[in-house]
């Protein structure tokens, strides 16, 4: 059984392709990072997945069910900026939802109103809600009907870091209870702590697919970086080079370098075999980020 | 099939919750329901005051003008056909309202892809959106009865007014009327999806079906000004022009409105005007001669083709 499968998936858009043949399957309670710079085919291939876009080539399933279908009343959806009745309150917003929908009760609407924090701007009507707000309850919207997969595209644009910590909090509460969540974001770090996998896209072609360790190691950061304070810097510089390092001067006396995570143990060994006196060192692990703008290029370009 | 079913059902409620909760449909109803039965009966009040027993009223004449207008059926009757001779028409200009609401308001709030996330049944909503602004013509129109007739009863408490008139036929043209209107329904949502926009798929339906009328009318008049032509001369030659003399049996505004006006044709009897006689400007509203079957039928086929379009439209097109 697979939550998620695309197979050859493209879209054209006149003489664009946003997405080129995009292939992968997601299993049933799998959390994936889906990642990719601006203009990547992330929103697009959403959308697909969603049933709101053809494609021009190649099909997509959810939950083993060709799209579009009637497996999609089994998926909640939060793509791109989220969009409300203005005129609405939040909760009777979600009760219009969830009347289109069927098959939801009030009192499922005071949970997920619950859920993501709400209750009480629960009556205000949306026009007048903050961004966050307006996150929150779009996020409530997409568990209104207990979906069996998420497709959430920048779910915590716009939130403060307490909203995405919360956000965090409450997507893996939901993985927790077996549904799977394929949601993309610009916020790495977020992307970091929530996922166990990684789909990375540029140009609209699947350039990674793997679990998030899997990316780190593929795009050469599968160590760590060091910050080194010594008596003397130029002496730091010349061993860390001896030792076959690419450093680079830090401040007066110190240097950075990445090392790989099998030569961690002897790095400070060898500085002092090499007659350097080590004041200070600092590590740090090589991040998504690090990973992500190695794959992709520094200006979140393709290298 | 039943979850179709389950899905249309589904879809017209989301869609009268909406419908419901938006105050222009109750300044509509507020000035269609009200505004009409109060005017008529100041204005029959005002006669009755003021030419009851004088010169004027000879042979009770201002007693059955007043019943002919301010009586509970008189009422009713109004309320049916005033709407029809406004222009633009209180009844397109709701229909205008109606699909802005449906229909504009999903793309000006970028809702469509909200709506088609959380109900992926594209027909199912598309259908419930002509549900539901079906229900809520059926409520302007069947408010409207009732408030008329309400007015008209209130009336007869101070107007030489009585309940007699044929309400059977009354109320019949007010479902026909309703009924009809599923068209103009269908044109205007056809037409705010193919422009992509709210204001002005509005403005077309308000406008568009008078304008390729007034065409007609200004190419008629030309062919008929000028014995050889351009445009008659290929109708000649093509053994067309019976179908483009016919056409105007074949219009939008005559047959959408044929219910309505058709209680226009007893009133100019009852001032003389024979049947059949040419009224001029008046004759457009008549609907030139168009029965309430031949009108019926026309727009049940302007439905199905809009019907189909919209629903093709919705069903190809990509949701950004």
């Amino acid at each position: 059984m697979t939550a998620i499968t695309a197979s050859g998936l493209t879209k054209r858009y006149g003489r664009v392709l946003a997405v080129d043949g995009l292939s992968f399957h997601i299993d049933p309670g799998e959390i994936v990072g889906f990642l990719g710079p601006n203009g990547a085919g992330k929103t697009t291939t959403l959308r697909m997945l969603a049933g709101l876009v053809r494609p021009s080539r190649g099909r997509c399933q959810v939950l083993e069910r060709p799209v579009p279908g009637a497996s999609l009343r089994q998926v909640g959806t939060m793509i791109e900026e989220p969009s409300f009745y203005p005129y609405l309150s939040g909760r009777a917003n979600l009760r219009h939802a969830a009347l289109l929908h069927g098959g939801v009760t009030e009192r499922r609407i005071d949970e997920v109103l619950a859920f993501v924090r709400m209750e009480q701007a629960a009556e205000k009507r949306v026009r007048a809600y903050s961004q966050g707000m307006r996150q929150r309850l779009a996020l409530a919207r997409a568990l209104l009907w207990e979906p069996r997969v998420l497709l959430l595209d920048e779910p915590t644009n716009g939130l403060d870091p307490a909203g995405i910590a919360e956000v965090r909090e409450a997507l893996r509460k939901v993985a927790d209870g077996g549904v799977t969540v394929l949601i993309s974001s610009h916020i790495l770090p977020e992307i970091e702590r929530l996922v166990e996998r990684i789909l990375a896209v540029d140009k609209g072609v699947l350039r990674f697919d793997g679990p998030l360790q899997g990316l780190l190691g593929a795009a050469g950061v599968g160590g760590f970086d060091y910050e080194l304070e010594a008596t003397d810097g130029d002496a730091l510089l010349s061993a860390l080079s001896d030792m076959g390092l690419e450093p680079a001067r830090h401040g007066e006396s110190g240097a950075r370098v990445a090392v790989p995570q099998a030569r961690a143990p002897e790095l400070l060994a060898g500085l002092a075999a090499r007659g350097v006196m080590v004041l200070e060192a600092r590590r740090g692990s090589a991040t998504l980020e690090d990973a992500y703008l190695r794959l992709v290029g520094a200006e979140g370009r393709p290298s | 099939m039943r979850a179709a079913f389950g899905s249309l059902l589904n879809a017209t409620r989301a869609e009268l919750f909406k419908g419901f909760r938006k105050r222009r449909l109750y300044v509509l109803a507020g000035l269609y329901w009200l505004l009409l039965p109060v005017v008529a009966l100041i204005v029959a009040a005002v006669l009755d005051h003021n030419l009851t027993g004088t010169f004027a009223d000879q042979n009770g004449q201002i007693t059955q003008v007043v019943q002919g207008f301010a009586s509970p059926f008189g009422l009713a009757r109004l309320a049916l056909m005033a709407p029809a001779l406004m222009s633009p028409t209180a009844y397109i200009i709701a229909v205008a309202l109606f699909a802005g609401l449906y229909l504009g308001e999903e793309r000006s709030q970028h809702m469509w892809k909200t709506v088609l996330a959380v109900q992926p049944a594209r027909m199912a909503v598309l259908a419930g959106k002509v549900v539901a602004g079906m229900v809520l013509l059926g409520v302007l129109l069947g408010g409207a009865l009732a408030t008329s007739t309400l007015g008209g009863a209130l009336g007869t408490l101070f107007l030489p007014t009585s309940f007699a008139g044929p309400w059977g036929q009354v109320a019949a043209l007010f479902a026909l009327q309703w009924a009809q209107l599923l068209a103009a329904l269908l044109l205007a949502y056809l037409l705010v999806f193919l422009v992509r926009s709210g204001t002005l798929g509005i403005i077309m339906v308000i406008f568009l079906p008078a304008l390729l009328e007034g065409l007609y009318t200004v190419l008629n008049t030309l062919s008929v000004l000028r014995p050889l032509t351009r445009f008659n001369a290929v109708f000649q030659a093509l053994q067309l022009k019976q179908a483009w003399d016919a056409l105007p049996r074949y219009f939008f505004n005559p047959n959408l409105y044929a219910p309505a006006r058709h209680l226009l044709q007893p009133f100019l009897q009852s001032t003389g005007t024979p049947q059949g006689a040419d009224l001029g400007p008046l004759s457009g509203l008549l609907g030139r001669g168009i029965t309430l079957g031949h009108a019926a039928a026309v727009m049940a086929g302007y439905a199905l083709v809009f019907g189909a379009l919209t629903a093709w439209l919705l069903a190809r097109r990509d949701v950004e």
